[in-house]
């Protein structure tokens, strides 16, 4: 099923008509494509996490509609209308393991698909699929989850979310405060899910390594505002516009800019991961095009 | 002069088997800035709670700024530290930015009069000053941290713990952060112990240690620490870029030097391999 996510002209104000009136969207209008793995970016308070919420109807539009999939959300819509919405759309909140309760993880997990109708039968197969599939062994599935690890409570909260087999999976820096090791880990899963499970995928990060690395969309929000969309060469093309909006490069772009403007050498496109930087100062240094002698 | 000593050292979880610390021994100097590294479990979040008395050791000896340790001075001992935790929304108590910063300065009975200069300069500090008047729960997770940070600057702590404190941080947040810590340490002389996985704030640190199931693997300055290269992944350090560049450039056939090189350093390298053509 086509699950696209269109804003069109979506405003969102906090505490409207009262002193502590706040505009956190601004005639956002922005595209999340289908199967797309776009990576939500921008400055300390841009927007990001109001924008987020407005992706299953934990917050609706003050004005403006949002299409995701089929289902519109207006400011009008009711609370009801938006069962269905959630069951499409899993988010992964910061420090979701915060919000484990359940006596064992297999239950945990389990919960949601039991919520949304299924046997208490079919959520422990689901169940027991998503742990495999978040890489959590099962000899945990019978302890409690909060004997785990914090790497591994993440992963069982993550399986929680998957268990609702959602079509388009949110996250919000799913990674803070593991280790790089957890990190890497947690990110290759997310990857490996959105293909084998052909998911639409939204990442919030300050991590422009991992939006290099990772996502094929990006949206630039800036106080609330869209400030720009694209892929990521087209967005980390211009350093100077980076860095008037506070934003930075990949570490393998910063190094590239370095060594061009210490060597003269100059790549063919701006190198956003190591793997590209690598290859393409062997291509250079093997006389690839730019070679002079 | 060590500000905290903490001698055989011994603990457990109530519901482990295991020790978490056994015959564990550390001595921080007054004014170092230590960073504490270690991959997720490794210890490093119970050892820094064990010193601010929020998990009592089974037996051994912690004292911190000369104040033995104990149920009975675990107050005198907190005054000296302030904490600065990963998750920024487990640690607001005010309804408004102000209150929050001015909570720890009334439980430490300060003179009102007081009490608003140092909440106004500790706000002003981390660029915080122009929100005083904002709700917690509208700020950003970067601005709440900021907010935190604020909160213990005002309470004039001898040693700053920061638990990942900068890992939910934006770049230029988690820079800003770190600017604030560095004339905290260089200029007030403040003790700071950093538990963290990042190199940009661990290569501040004048000392790394290394902890691994409650065991100290290694107590050394930040550059020996970084030369260990794509495996300090292993024990919870993000590996530097220059390091991660090496290995992919190893992949196409570049022979890399052995030594640690700082960004500067690999690309001065690279620059004469190149002019070598």
């Amino acid at each position: 099923m086509a699950m696209a996510i269109i804003f069109k002209a979506v405003n969102y104000t906090y505490q409207p008509n009262t002193p502590f009136e706040q505009q956190a969207l601004e005639n956002i209008s922005a595209e999340i494509p289908t199967g797309s793995y776009t990576a939500l970016i921008g400055h300390t308070g841009s927007g990001k996490s109001t924008f987020l919420q407005h992706l299953n109807g934990l917050l609706r539009p003050t004005s403006g509609v949002i299409h995701v999939g089929k289902q519109i959300i207006t400011p009008e819509t009711k609370n009801k209308q938006l069962g269905e919405l959630r069951k499409h759309v899993g988010i992964v909140f910061q420090f979701p393991e915060a919000q484990l309760f359940e006596e064992t993880v297999i239950k945990d997990i389990a919960f949601a698909p039991k919520n949304f109708g299924k046997t208490e039968e079919e959520a422990e197969t689901i169940a027991r699929r998503m742990a495999q599939q978040v890489g959590l062994d099962d000899e945990l599935l019978s302890k409690s989850p909060f004997e785990l690890s914090g790497g591994q409570m993440r992963r069982v909260a993550i399986a929680g979310i998957l268990a609702m087999e959602p079509e388009i999976l949110v996250l919000d820096e799913p990674t803070a405060g593991l280790d790089p090791q957890g990190r890497l880990e947690i990110m290759e899963m997310f990857k490996r899910l959105k293909e084998e499970q052909n998911l639409t995928v939204v990442l919030v990060t300050h991590q422009m390594d991992d939006v290099a690395k990772y996502a094929d969309n990006v949206i630039v929000l800036e106080k609330g505002k869209q400030i720009a969309s694209g892929t990521p060469s087209e967005i980390f093309a211009q350093p100077n516009w980076l860095v008037e909006h506070h934003l930075a490069l990949p570490k393998a772009g910063e190094f590239a800019l370095e060594f061009e403007k210490k060597t003269g050498y100059k790549f063919a496109t701006l190198p956003l991961t190591e793997v590209s930087l690598a290859r393409q100062i062997a291509s250079l240094l093997h006389g690839g095009g730019v070679h002079h002698g | 002069m060590d500000i905290v000593e903490i001698k055989n050292l011994t603990f457990k979880y109530p519901q482990q088997e295991v020790q978490n610390f056994n015959n564990f021994n550390l001595k921080i100097k007054k004014g170092e800035w230590l960073a504490i590294i270690g991959h997720n479990g490794s210890g490093k979040s119970t050892l820094v709670r064990l010193i601010d008395g929020l998990l009592a050791p089974e037996s051994g000896e912690i004292t911190v700024s000369g104040i033995k340790l104990t149920p009975e001075s675990v107050w005198d001992v907190r005054s000296k530290i302030g904490m600065v935790f990963q998750n920024p929304d487990n640690q607001f108590v005010g309804a408004n930015v102000e209150d929050d910063v001015a909570f720890g300065l009334e439980n430490a009975a300060i003179p009102r009069e007081e009490m608003l200069i140092r909440v106004r300069q500790a706000l002003e500090r981390v660029g915080m000053w122009e929100f005083a008047d904002h709700e917690p729960v509208r700020l950003s997770g970067g601005q709440k941290q900021r907010v935190a940070l604020a909160g213990i600057i005002a309470l004039k702590p001898e040693i700053i713990i920061l638990d990942e404190a900068t890992s939910m941080l934006d770049p230029e947040g988690r820079q800003s952060v770190l600017e604030i810590i560095r004339e905290l340490n260089q200029v007030e002389h403040l003790t700071v112990i950093s538990i963290t996985h990042d190199i940009d704030e661990a290569s501040n640190a004048q000392r790394v240690v290394v902890l691994d199931d409650g065991k100290i693997v290694q107590d050394d300055i930040p550059a020996k620490i970084f030369s260990h290269g794509a495996s300090l992944v292993k024990i919870g350090l993000e590996p530097p870029f220059s390091e991660k560049l090496k290995e992919e450039l190893i992949k196409q056939e570049i022979k890399v030097p052995d030594e640690y090189l700082t960004k500067e350093g690999m690309v001065d390298w690279l620059w004469q391999l190149f002019s070598k053509q």
